[in-house]
């Protein structure tokens, strides 16, 4: 006898070094439902679903599938156990038919030649059930990104899947798209099919869910009928809670003269942005993932084209990574290990790269010169290590992300753009890290942060601006009745 | 915490650097080579043996140079064989007299001095052609390289016809790479190697574009972030690698009076081997020239070890294949183990 409930979650805990990501959860999953997971960034949604799909191992509790005990090692063993997932990285080999896509490792031979088997024909049944429109001759790479998410899901449907995971899988398809993949969601219903739906655009939980959990800092919060949730900023509330945020300080003097003066920026991404940073300012930009603020980033760096005018000290930036560190601009890049560190080499290897000139003459490096700035910053930015010969690779994320910040401070830029500057570190390497934040505005350097972490936003800038799909949505200024939960709205697609 | 203090101790004990100590293990496997050389091979620890070993590989150290700073960064350089041919031959055709009595004996009858620029131009083009392919647009170095390979050595044969020209040549022409310098049997070629290798040495360890030449090999993308023009860098080193090899052409071709097109054959992997048993990582970050440089003597003896042991010449790259893996083999080990 089938129980009610698909999946049991029990008192599940992860523990990761100095973090707990997820705190003793638990929640039931109905059968044959649609069920949406949400939370902001870090609320311990994707570590979760890790744990489902076997890509981390729990530290603690239990998990019940189908009334038995489920425990995957991988990936690999969670979808013959029955739970499939839809990664935002599809996983679909473009140039193979569909039909080669959907019987992709479980062919059948005979003397070495392909067989039409009738597994084979279960599959390109189920996609025509599905998405008729589909011809299984066609290659993958003809088909837009959500009839490739619909191969996919056709494939977990076929493998007898009981449960599918989705991971925002609307965050890079059309309206249109969008619509015909919830017809489909709704539809696995019928073929004994659970959906965890995991989105960040609240309204579509309003849509197409039956149930919705909500977590928080690694906490299950609630678990509800949506039917039964009044509006948005219900959600919005169970999702932020009551986040004591730690006291924003306004500073001391009002920042006046203007540093750098952004207008009409627009590219590939990014539409109609203009805004301006003032001497000493700490401006924020917030946005979920996609919303554009890496592309803001790299186009002001002159990574990325543009059009649209960017001034820093009343003169037009020229596009150019070495041209923007001259004028007196540093970025601390969203990945730490392969944007940021030089991780084979040493500190002394790492801190000075930024600004030769400073360590050299005339072309010839200076060994006491860079020695001694090497110890200033591992002394200034208290980085833990045994010497300046360490390799990098050796320290931990707080000290390595401490050690990109030297690279930049030594730069001695006048503007610093930080790209999720504390993604990814330990809770006291983090508040080390707003304190040199902080200490840096105070000696009148200008810093931009691009977060998609709110306390971070909201404890350290003066101002803030909120980005949506390449749009900046508002921008306010920082004060402590600022209204998180406005703010929320905003970002995940309200008006 | 650890204080500053602490910290300038441990510095100045000074931990040997990874790129130091892989020359040192290497030296030491030569030295040990050597000595196994000398139980085995009858008069190999004579003075002038050992002078020979050390100026025999002359011309793969030149190219070696180059070879090591780009590996350094990441990328390869195969055309350096192709160049040495092509520069060699050129040289020759620019310089011949226009009146031969056949056709591989009519040149263009430029003055000599002439002759040597433009033919160091052609294999500048070379760089060129690579340098834009690889650092502007970013295509892997070793299709590129082993493109302009054939090319170059392509250029050399059509200029001899497939063979050599070695007739109508100005006497100037045999000077240089027959000189020796004064007082001793040593060329004049193995001088001009020293003095390029210390120039080397000096840009790889004390100047900010060695140092950029490791960052861009470390991680390019973080050294583009971090002002690093890679582009202009790459462009550089690619320029200067077909200079090296342009000079080599010139000195081999002046050695032998003749610009023969299938000259320097398979150097381009000399100096590949020369360098990854200098220790240089084949995926970049970490290389030394004088790695290189003992890299080469490790060859060296063991190619003459060979020779001496009266074994035929056929054995000689069978032999050199098994010491580069066992010599490579012996580096990682020693690498990881250090590392722990």
């Amino acid at each position: 006898m089938m129980s009610e409930n698909v999946l049991e979650i029990k008192n599940l805990v992860k523990d990761y070094p100095g973090v707990r990501a997820v705190n003793d959860v638990s929640f039931e999953i109905k059968r044959n439902t649609v069920h949406c997971l949400v939370g902001e960034n870090g609320a311990g949604k994707s570590t979760l679903i890790k744990i489902l799909t076997g890509a981390v191992q729990r530290t603690q509790g239990v998990v019940i599938l189908n009334g038995q005990e489920y425990c995957a090692n991988n990936p690999k063993e969670a979808k013959q156990k029955g739970i499939s997932t839809l990664f935002q990285e599809l996983n679909v080999v473009d140039q193979l038919t569909v039909e080669e896509n959907l019987t992709l490792g479980m062919e059948d031979t005979s003397f070495g030649f392909l067989k039409k088997t009738s597994k084979i024909k279960k599959i390109i049944d189920v996609l025509a059930s599905l998405e008729p429109s589909i011809n299984p001759r066609q290659y993958v790479s003809t088909l837009s990104v959500a009839k490739k998410q619909i191969v996919e899901i056709a494939k977990a449907v076929a493998s007898d899947a009981e449960i599918i995971i989705m991971d925002e899988p609307t965050a890079a398809i059309s309206e249109g798209e969008i619509k015909r993949l919830f017809q489909i969601i709704r539809g696995l219903r019928e073929k004994n099919v659970t959906v965890i739906y995991i989105s960040h655009r609240l309204d579509e939980i309003f849509t197409l869910g039956d149930y919705v959990t909500v977590m928080r800092d690694g906490c299950h919060i609630e678990t509800k009928k949506v039917s039964d949730v009044a509006d948005r900023s219900e959600l919005i509330k169970m999702m932020i809670g009551k986040t004591i945020f730690e006291a924003y300080t306004p500073p001391e003097t009002p920042a006046v003269e203007t540093i750098l003066e952004v207008k009409n920026l627009n590219n590939h991404k990014l539409k109609d942005i203009s805004f301006s940073v003032k001497k000493g300012e700490i401006v924020g930009f917030y946005g979920l993932v996609g919303a554009g603020k890496t592309e803001l980033a790299r186009a002001i760096y002159g990574l990325d084209p543009y059009e649209g005018d960017i001034l820093y000290k009343n003169e037009m930036l020229n596009p150019s990574p070495s041209d923007a560190i001259a004028a007196g601009i540093a970025l601390v890049p969203e990945e730490r290990r392969s944007q940021g560190l030089f991780t084979v080499l040493t500190i002394r290897g790492n801190v000075p790269v930024m600004n030769m000139k400073k360590i050299s003459n005339k072309g010839f490096i200076n060994k006491a010169k860079e020695t001694h700035a090497t110890l200033e910053y591992i002394d200034k930015l208290n980085i833990a290590t045994s010497g300046i010969e360490k390799e990098v690779s050796k320290l931990s994320g707080g000290n390595q992300q401490k050690v990109v910040f030297s690279k930049c401070l030594f730069a001695d830029a006048d503007l610093l753009m930080l790209d999720e500057p504390t993604r990814g570190i330990d809770v006291g390497a983090k508040s080390e890290i707003y304190n040199i934040i902080r200490q840096l505005s105070k000696e009148g350097k200008s810093i931009m942060i691009f977060s998609s972490e709110l306390p971070e936003i909201i404890n350290m800038c003066d101002s803030i601006y909120l980005l949506y799909d390449g749009e900046v949505k508002a921008s306010l200024c920082n004060s402590c009745d600022i209204n998180s939960e406005m703010i929320i709205h905003i970002v995940t697609g309200g008006e | 915490m650890m204080n500053g203090n602490s910290i300038q101790k441990t510095t100045r004990k000074g931990k040997m650097s990874n790129e130091s100590f892989i020359t040192l293990f290497m030296f030491v496997v030569l030295v040990a080579l050597f000595c196994i050389a000398c139980l085995f091979v009858p008069n190999f620890y004579m003075g002038q043996n050992i002078l020979n070993l050390v100026t025999n590989y002359w011309y793969v150290i030149i190219i070696g140079i180059g070879v090591t700073f780009l590996l350094t960064t990441g990328n390869f350089d195969m055309s350096v064989g192709g160049v040495i041919a092509m520069t060699g031959v050129l040289s020759v055709y620019f310089c011949q007299s226009t009146d031969g009595s056949q056709p591989l004996a009519v040149g263009l009858g430029l003055p000599y001095g002439i002759a040597v620029v433009l033919a160091l131009l052609c294999a500048l083009c070379i760089g060129a052609i690579n340098a834009f392919f690889i650092a502007k647009l970013r295509v892997a170095s070793i299709i590129i390289t082993l493109g302009t390979m054939s090319f170059a050595r392509g250029i050399g044969q059509i200029v001899t016809l497939g063979a050599q020209r070695n007739t109508s040549l100005p006497e100037a022409y045999g000077v240089i790479g027959n000189a020796a310098i004064p007082g001793t049997s040593v060329k004049l070629s193995v001088l001009i190697m020293v003095l390029i290798v210390i120039i080397a040495v000096v840009i790889e360890k004390k100047t900010v574009f060695g140092r950029r030449t490791y960052l861009i090999g470390a991680n390019s993308e973080a050294a583009r972030l971090s002002g690093v023009k890679v582009t202009k860098h790459l462009t550089l080193l690619y320029l200067a690698s077909a200079l090296l090899a342009g000079v080599t052409g010139l000195l081999l071709a002046s050695e032998y009076k003749a610009g023969i097109s299938g000259r320097a054959t398979g150097y381009e992997f000399d100096a590949l081997v020369i360098t990854l048993l200098g220790g240089t990582s084949i995926s970049g970050g970490f290389g030394s020239v004088l790695g290189t440089v003992v890299g080469a003597l490790i060859l060296s003896v063991v190619t003459s070890s060979a020779t001496g042991l009266l074994l035929s010449p056929d054995w000689q790259f069978t032999i050199k294949g098994v010491v580069t893996f066992l010599a490579i083999l012996a580096q990682r080990f020693a690498l990881d183990r250090r590392k722990g």
